[in-house]
């Protein structure tokens, strides 16, 4: 199999993975939105904010899920996922370095986990779209690069 | 036709799976009782301590509670 035959299938790979991951996330809050306000008004520093984040966010989930499949936006979507996923890490570090109370870890069965395991999961998926953007821009040039050659 | 196949069913696929897990573990998503020692006796409360870990779970600087006696602390997730 060419390189970019394994770059393509792997960026389609973290692409479902990323699908999976904001849909659930995006439903669940959007089931019990009064709930995930309620969470988001007793978080730390972004209380005043948390009506307008409880309809942003699962917005931008749903839009990033359906940009990662229209192949022209998909590193934009990718971009998008990084900068999403890196937020609600840094927020979380944040809270939990300087901030006494220690809010509700939210959003589905992924509040089981607790907020160390949370942060290692979002950082996982950090990486699956860093991964993306990186090997987005490789299958960019090796095309580019076919393309000069013929 | 395997074009067609990544481009429609893998997403519909995803999209099916995630949001059948969404409503399949609704349920884990809602909060728990708990109970906070008031002026009057005490207080029902909605808390997002699942009384799994160590720590002593507060909602604010009120600490919660797993009966309304206020004898057992509810604990937070780790």
């Amino acid at each position: 199999m060419s390189r970019k035959g394994i770059y393509s299938k792997l960026i389609t790979l973290f692409s479902l993975l990323l699908t999976i991951l904001f849909m659930y996330t995006a439903v669940s809050k959007l089931n019990h939105l009064d709930l995930f306000q309620w969470r988001l008004e007793r978080m730390p520093y972004i209380s005043s904010y948390a009506s307008l984040i409880s309809w942003a966010v699962p917005f931008l989930e749903l839009v990033i899920a359906g940009l990662l499949w229209f192949t022209r936006y998909r590193t934009l979507a990718l971009y998008a996922s990084l900068v999403l996923l890196g937020s609600f890490t840094t927020y979380i570090i944040v809270v939990l370095k300087y901030s006494d109370s220690i809010p509700c870890s939210c959003g589905g069965v992924i509040s089981a986990l607790g907020w160390k395991d949370h942060i290692l999961l979002n950082i996982s998926f950090m990486v699956l779209a860093l991964l993306g953007i990186i090997w987005s821009k490789k299958q960019y040039n090796i095309q580019a690069t076919q393309k000069s050659v013929q | 036709m395997k074009s067609n196949f990544l481009k429609l069913v893998l997403p519909a696929f995803a999209i099916l799976l995630a949001v059948g897990l969404a409503f399949a573990t609704e349920e884990s998503n809602l909060p728990y009782v708990g109970y906070i020692a008031t002026q009057s006796g005490y207080a029902e409360i909605q808390t997002d301590c699942p009384n799994l870990g160590e720590g002593y779970c507060y909602e604010g600087l009120d600490q919660v509670f797993n009966d309304s006696g206020l004898t057992d602390p509810k604990r937070t997730w780790d």
